[in-house]
C-alpha cells in the first residue's frame, strides 16, 4: 500500500486555515462555515458536535475532499485538498481518507466481502487474491467475518455499519471520517460502533466524526463544537487519554 | 477471480435485466434491419454481375430491313468497333390463355448452340427446341399458364393460330419478369417461326462493342458509326436501340429501394442508440448515489466511465450476435423478393464478411457514441452532487409548469428524457404513417390508370385498318364507344442521322410511340403539366406525355420536335405535356395530322373501346366478343390489352418496396414503443418515494395507477401529433423518390386517415402496456418500502 507511512505524515493530519464555505442560493447564498481554523494531530479521535445547520457535515465534507472551500485552505495529510482535480482527488481520497456514512452506503449488489474489496480494487492497492484476504481480515476485526458472503440487505444496521468501517479501512488510510455513523443505530449498537472507531486510532489513525451522540466524550479525545459555522469551543482540549498521540 | 467492480457491473445488469433486454432488443431489431438490407445489397450487387452482365447484354441492336444473313454477321464481327455480333428477330405474337389472348414476345434464335449475346440458359426440357415447339422463359409460365409438355395456341401477325408445344423452360436474366410486364416470353427457331406463318428473317443485329463501353454516349456514337458502315454496304438501318449500358431494366429501382431501406435502417439504429442512451441515463440516474460512494472510496471518473462503457459495449456485441443470424434470414428474404423482381437466379446467398463487420461496428460503436454523453456526465458528477441526489426533485419543476395538469407536468420534470421518448415514438409513428401514406399515394397513382382513361380495352392491329372495322365493333352488344387512333412506333430523331431509341430487347422499357386520337376524344383525359392538349385543326401540334419528355428533357413548349415514324422523319411543334401514369413514352398528335404524315387516311392501327358492362366478369366476356369479332372481320390483331392488365402491371412493379417500407416502419414502431416502456418504467422507479408520500397522504392505489397511465397517454398523444406533423414532409420526400422511380413523376400526396388512426391506436395500446405494469407495481408498493428509497 502506498499510503503515507506514519513517519512521512505531518504532525497535524488535518489543518484548516481560515476556511469559509458558502453555498450559492437566492439572496447571496448560505454560509455554512465562517473562517474556521482547526488542527488535528495524528492518532486523535475528534468528535464534531453542534446543532443541525451548524456546519458539522460541511466541515467533514471539506476534510474528505467531498466539497471544496469557498475561501481558505484545507490540508489533509499534508495535501492541499482544494488544489486537486476531481479525478486526482478521488484517487487521493481512496488511499488517504476512509469515509463512513450514516446510512452505511454499501453497494447493494455486492456481498459484504466484495464491498470491502472494492476500494482496493479501485485504487489498485492489492491484487484481488490479497485484497480478498485483507478484506476477510478487516471483517474479522470488526466482528462480522461470518457475514462476508451475504448481501448488505441481509445484515442488521449495526452489521452494515461494521462492514462500512471495514471498507473505510481497506486501503489503510491515515484518516477516517465518519458522518453520524451511529445516527441510524440503536444505543447498544451505537456504543459498540464508537468503541470500534476508537479502536482504529490505536495504530495512529486519526478519526474525525460528526455526531449527535451525548456519550461521545467516552471515546473522543476532544470535542469540536460548531455553532453558526464557527468553532465555539477551544480546539485543543483533551478528553480521553488512552491511545493516540495528540498535540 | 473477478474484480469487485466487474462483479458489480454483472450484478447490476442482472438486477436491471428487463431494461437491459429492452436495450438489447432495440439495438438488435435495428441491426437486423441494417444486416438485412446490407446483406441483400451485397448479394444482389454480386448477383447482378453474375446474372445480367453474365448474359453478355448487347451494347446495341441495329434494326436492318431485309434481313441479316450469316455472311453479314461474320462481316460485322470483323469490324474494329465490334466485339461480338449475332442476328436475331423478335416477333410480337399472341398466346391463347383460357378464353383470352395474351401478348407474347417470340425471340427467334438462329442457332441455339451458338448464342453469342443476350444469353439465356436452359432450365428444363429440350435444348434446342425441336422444330414446331418453343421454350418458355420461366417467369412466363404463370402468365401463359403453360409448361413443358403442354401445348398453347400461338398467333403471329401474319399466321393463323397454331398449337405449339412447350418443349422446355429457359431463364433469361436480361428480361424483366413476365408477370410484371404482363407479357409472355418464348424462344423459337427460324423454322418454327416459318411454320407459324412468318418469314424466317432475322432483322435485329445485336452487337457488343469492342471494349464493352459503359458510357451511353460512347455506345450511341460507336453504334451509329457501325450503322453508317452497314448502310454504306447497302444494308439500311432503320433504328438503333441502345439500352442503358450494363444495367438491368429494373436495376435503378433495386438500387434506389435498397439505398432508401438502408437510410431507414440507419435511422432505426440511431433511434435505438438514443433509446440505449436514454435507458442508460435512467439507470445511471438511479445509481448516482452508488457512483458517489464509489468515488468516495477512490474510484476515478475514468474507472466509472469504463464500467458503463463496457456495459454498453457488451449490449452492442450481444445485439450484434443476436442480429447477425436474423439479419441473414432477413437478407435472404429481401434478396429473394428483389431477385424475383429482377428475374435473377441467386447462385450464392453467401453474405460477404464486410456486412457482418459493418453490423459489428454499427452495433458496438453507435450506441457507445450516443451513450458517451450520459456516461461522461454521470462519471464526472462530483461526490457531493452524487450523494445529495434524491432522484427527481421538486426544484426541477419550473414554476411556470405548476399550472399544467398532472399528466403533462410530471413528464416535463425530465424534459431531456421526455424529448428523447417523444422523439423515438414520433419517428416510429412518422415512418409508420409514411409507409401507409406512400402506399396510398402509389395506389392513387395506379388508380389514375382508370381515372384518366375511360376505355376498357385497347386493340393494336398489325396494319392500319379501314374505319369499317371500328364501325362493326360499335354494333356489338355491350360496346359503348369505339375510337380509331393512329399508332406508330417512333423515335426522337435528328435530321440525317439514324434514329436511336433507348430501349431494351423487351421493347417496353424506354420505348416511344406516336398515338393519334380524335381531337375530341372522350376516352382519355390526362392532367396537363405544361401547355395545352390537342385541339381540332391542329396541324403540327404534338403533346408529349411525361415519360416521352423524359427521353428528350431539353424540349420546352413551343419547341420544334422531330419524330421518326417508321423511319420517316416528321417535324412537329410541342404544344403541351401531360402526365400519363402506366404508359411508356407517347407523343400525341391529331388523327388528321397523323394520317397526312403517314398516308393512312381513313385507316387506323389502334382501337380504344369502352364497354357498357360494369362487372369485371361481364367486361371480360365483352372483350372476348370483341376479340372474336376482330378475328372474324379479318383484322389482324397484334395485341388486345384490357385496361385491368395495365393496372396490374403498374401495381406489381414496386409492391416489394411498399412491403419493405412497412417492415421498416414496424421496426421503428417497435423501437419507439420500447422507448416509451423504458421511460415510464424509470419514471415510476424514480418517483417511488414520492408515490409513497402520496399514499401516506391518502392516495388510493387506483388513483396512483390512473395518474401514471394518464402520463403515459399524454406522452403517447404528444408523440402522435409530432409523428403526424413529421409524416407529411417525409411522405412528400418518399413520394418523390418512389414516384420518380416508378413513374418519372412524384406520387400524389395521400394522407391516410386509417394510418393516423392506426398509429393512434398503437400508441394508445403501447402507452397503456408501458405504464400499466409499473403503475400496478407502484400502486401496490408498501408505504414503508417506498419511503426508505432514496
Amino acid at each position: 500500500m502506498d499510503t503515507m507511512s506514519n513517519t512521512e505524515l505531518p504532525v497535524h493530519i488535518i489543518e484548516l486555515r481560515g476556511v469559509t464555505k458558502t453555498f450559492p442560493g437566492d439572496g447571496g447564498g448560505f454560509t455554512a462555515l465562517r473562517g474556521v481554523d482547526l488542527r488535528v494531530p495524528r492518532g486523535e479521535f475528534v468528535a464534531v458536535v453542534g446543532r443541525s445547520g451548524s456546519g458539522k457535515s460541511t466541515l467533514l465534507n471539506l476534510v474528505a475532499g467531498i466539497d471544496r472551500p469557498s475561501a481558505g485552505e484545507v490540508l489533509v495529510a499534508g495535501t492541499p485538498v482544494q488544489a486537486l482535480d476531481e479525478s486526482r482527488l478521488a484517487a487521493w481520497r481512496g488511499r488517504n481518507v476512509g469515509v463512513v456514512f450514516q446510512f452505511f452506503q454499501l453497494l447493494p449488489t455486492l456481498s459484504v466481502l466484495e464491498n470491502v474489496m472494492l476500494p482496493m480494487d479501485f485504487c489498485g492497492t492489492l491484487p484481488p487474491r490479497r485484497a480478498r484476504a485483507r478484506a476477510m481480515e478487516l471483517l474479522d476485526q470488526v466482528g462480522i467475518a461470518d457475514q462476508a458472503r451475504k448481501l448488505p440487505s441481509a445484515l442488521s444496521g449495526g452489521q452494515q455499519q461494521r462492514a462500512a468501517i471495514a471498507r473505510a479501512l481497506a486501503n489503510d488510510p491515515p484518516l477516517l471520517v465518519a458522518d453520524e455513523p451511529t445516527g441510524n443505530l440503536d444505543s447498544d449498537t451505537a456504543e459498540a460502533m464508537l468503541d470500534l472507531l476508537a479502536s482504529t486510532t490505536r495504530s495512529g489513525r486519526t478519526v474525525l466524526m460528526v455526531t449527535h451522540e451525548r456519550d461521545v466524550t467516552r471515546v473522543a479525545h476532544r470535542l469540536v463544537t460548531l455553532a453558526d459555522g464557527r468553532i465555539v469551543q477551544p480546539p485543543a482540549q483533551p478528553m480521553r487519554r488512552e491511545g493516540g498521540s495528540h498535540a | 477471480m473477478p474484480s469487485p467492480r466487474w462483479t458489480k457491473l454483472a450484478r447490476d445488469v442482472w438486477a436491471e435485466r428487463g431494461r437491459v433486454l429492452l436495450m438489447v432488443a432495440a439495438v438488435t431489431v435495428s441491426l437486423v434491419g441494417i444486416g438485412s438490407v446490407l446483406g441483400a445489397y451485397a448479394v444482389l450487387g454480386r448477383e447482378i454481375q453474375r446474372n445480367y452482365l453474365g448474359t453478355r447484354p448487347a451494347s446495341a441492336t441495329l434494326d436492318i430491313a431485309g434481313g441479316i444473313d450469316a455472311a453479314l454477321v461474320a462481316e460485322v464481327r470483323r469490324h474494329p468497333l465490334v466485339g461480338e455480333a449475332e442476328a436475331r428477330q423478335v416477333v410480337l405474337a399472341r398466346t391463347r390463355v383460357g378464353d383470352d389472348w395474351r401478348r407474347t414476345l417470340l425471340f427467334v434464335i438462329d442457332d441455339f448452340a451458338d448464342l453469342r449475346l443476350n444469353l439465356f440458359r436452359p432450365e428444363r426440357g429440350a435444348w434446342p427446341p425441336p422444330e414446331g415447339t418453343m421454350l418458355l422463359e420461366r417467369s412466363a409460365v404463370p402468365m401463359l399458364k403453360a409448361g413443358p409438355g403442354r401445348s398453347v395456341l400461338v398467333k403471329t401477325p401474319h399466321g393463323e393460330p397454331q398449337e405449339v408445344e412447350v418443349s422446355g423452360l429457359v431463364h433469361d436474366p436480361g428480361l424483366a419478369p413476365a408477370w410484371q410486364e404482363q407479357s409472355g416470353y418464348a424462344y423459337v427457331t427460324r423454322a418454327t417461326l416459318a411454320r407459324l406463318g412468318e418469314a424466317p428473317l432475322l432483322s435485329e443485329l445485336r452487337i457488343e462493342l469492342a471494349g464493352r463501353p459503359l458510357d451511353p454516349r460512347t455506345v450511341e456514337t460507336r453504334a451509329a458509326e457501325v450503322a453508317r458502315w452497314l448502310e454504306g454496304r447497302g444494308h439500311p438501318v432503320h433504328e438503333i436501340r441502345v439500352p442503358p449500358p450494363g444495367q438491368h431494366p429494373h436495376q435503378r429501382q433495386m438500387t434506389t429501394i435498397l439505398l432508401m431501406m438502408l437510410v431507414f435502417a440507419a435511422m432505426a439504429l440511431l433511434l435505438s442508440a438514443i433509446l440505449v442512451a436514454n435507458s442508460l441515463a435512467s439507470m445511471l440516474a438511479r445509481q448516482v448515489r452508488e457512483i458517489g460512494v464509489m468515488k468516495t472510496i477512490g474510484a476515478r471518473a475514468g474507472q466509472i466511465g469504463r464500467l458503463y462503457f463496457a456495459l454498453v459495449g457488451l449490449l452492442g456485441v450481444a445485439s450484434v450476435l443476436l442480429a447477425i443470424p436474423v439479419g441473414v434470414l432477413g437478407s435472404r428474404a429481401f434478396t429473394g423478393e428483389i431477385s424475383r423482381m429482377l428475374n435473377f437466379t441467386i447462385g450464392s446467398s453467401a453474405i460477404p464478411g464486410w456486412v457482418f463487420g459493418a453490423q459489428l461496428v454499427a452495433g458496438a460503436l453507435v450506441p457507445l457514441l450516443v451513450a458517451a454523453v450520459p456516461i461522461r456526465r454521470a462519471s464526472r458528477t462530483t461526490v457531493r452532487q452524487a450523494l445529495d441526489d434524491h432522484g427527481v426533485s421538486a426544484d426541477r419543476l419550473r414554476a411556470r409548469l405548476a399550472s399544467l395538469p398532472s399528466p403533462l407536468r410530471n413528464p416535463l420534470r425530465r424534459p431531456g428524457r421526455l424529448a428523447l421518448t417523444v422523439g423515438l415514438l414520433s419517428a416510429g409513428g412518422a415512418m409508420f404513417m409514411t409507409a401507409i401514406d406512400v402506399k396510398g399515394g402509389w395506389q392513387a397513382n395506379a388508380a389514375k390508370v382508370y381515372e384518366t382513361r375511360s376505355y376498357d380495352v385497347e386493340v393494336l392491329l398489325q396494319e392500319p385498318q379501314p374505319d369499317a372495322l371500328a364501325q362493326g365493333l360499335r354494333r356489338l352488344a355491350g360496346v359503348r364507344e369505339v375510337e380509331s387512333w393512329g399508332y406508330s412506333p417512333a423515335a426522337f430523331s435528328r435530321l440525317g442521322q439514324i434514329d436511336v431509341v433507348r430501349t431494351y430487347p423487351d421493347r417496353g422499357h424506354g420505348s416511344l410511340v406516336v398515338m393519334a386520337p380524335p381531337p375530341r376524344t372522350a376516352l382519355v383525359r390526362f392532367p396537363l403539366k405544361a401547355g395545352r392538349w390537342l385541339a381540332p385543326g391542329d396541324g403540327d401540334a404534338v403533346v408529349l406525355n411525361h415519360m416521352a419528355l423524359a427521353q428528350a428533357p431539353w424540349l420546352r413548349v413551343g419547341d420544334p420536335v422531330t419524330l421518326s415514324l417508321e423511319g420517316r422523319p416528321t417535324t412537329w411543334r410541342l404544344a403541351g405535356v401531360v402526365e400519363e401514369i402506366g404508359s411508356a413514352g407517347v407523343a400525341y398528335v391529331t388523327d388528321e395530322a397523323f394520317a397526312r404524315a403517314t398516308g393512312t387516311q381513313g385507316r387506323a392501327r389502334m382501337l380504344r373501346i369502352a364497354i357498357s358492362a360494369t362487372s369485371p366478369a361481364a367486361r371480360t366476356l365483352a372483350i372476348r366478343a370483341i376479340d372474336r369479332a376482330l378475328g372474324e372481320a379479318g383484322g389482324r390483331v397484334e395485341a388486345v390489352t384490357p385496361l385491368a392488365m395495365l393496372r396490374t402491371a403498374v401495381g406489381d412493379h414496386v409492391e416489394v418496396l411498399i412491403r419493405s417500407l412497412a417492415a421498416l416502419a414496424a421496426i421503428l414502431a417497435i423501437v419507439g414503443s420500447l422507448g416509451l416502456v423504458s421511460t415510464m418504467g424509470v419514471s415510476v422507479v424514480e418517483r417511488t418515494r414520492e408515490l409513497g408520500i402520496m399514499k401516506t397522504l391518502g392516495a388510493r392505489p387506483a388513483r396512483i395507477a390512473r395518474m401514471l397511465v394518464g402520463e403515459g397517454a399524454a406522452i403517447g398523444l404528444a408523440s402522435w401529433f409530432l409523428a403526424f406533423a413529421l409524416s407529411l414532409p417525409l411522405t412528400l420526400l418518399v413520394d418523390g423518390v418512389i414516384g420518380n422511380l416508378g413513374f418519372l413523376a412524384p406520387l400524389p400526396l395521400v394522407i391516410s386517415p386509417s394510418a393516423a388512426a392506426g398509429w393512434l391506436l398503437i400508441v394508445a395500446v403501447v402507452s397503456s402496456a408501458a405504464t400499466l405494469l409499473p403503475a400496478r407495481r407502484a400502486a401496490r408498493l408498501v408505504i414503508r418500502e417506498a419511503l426508505v428509497r432514496t
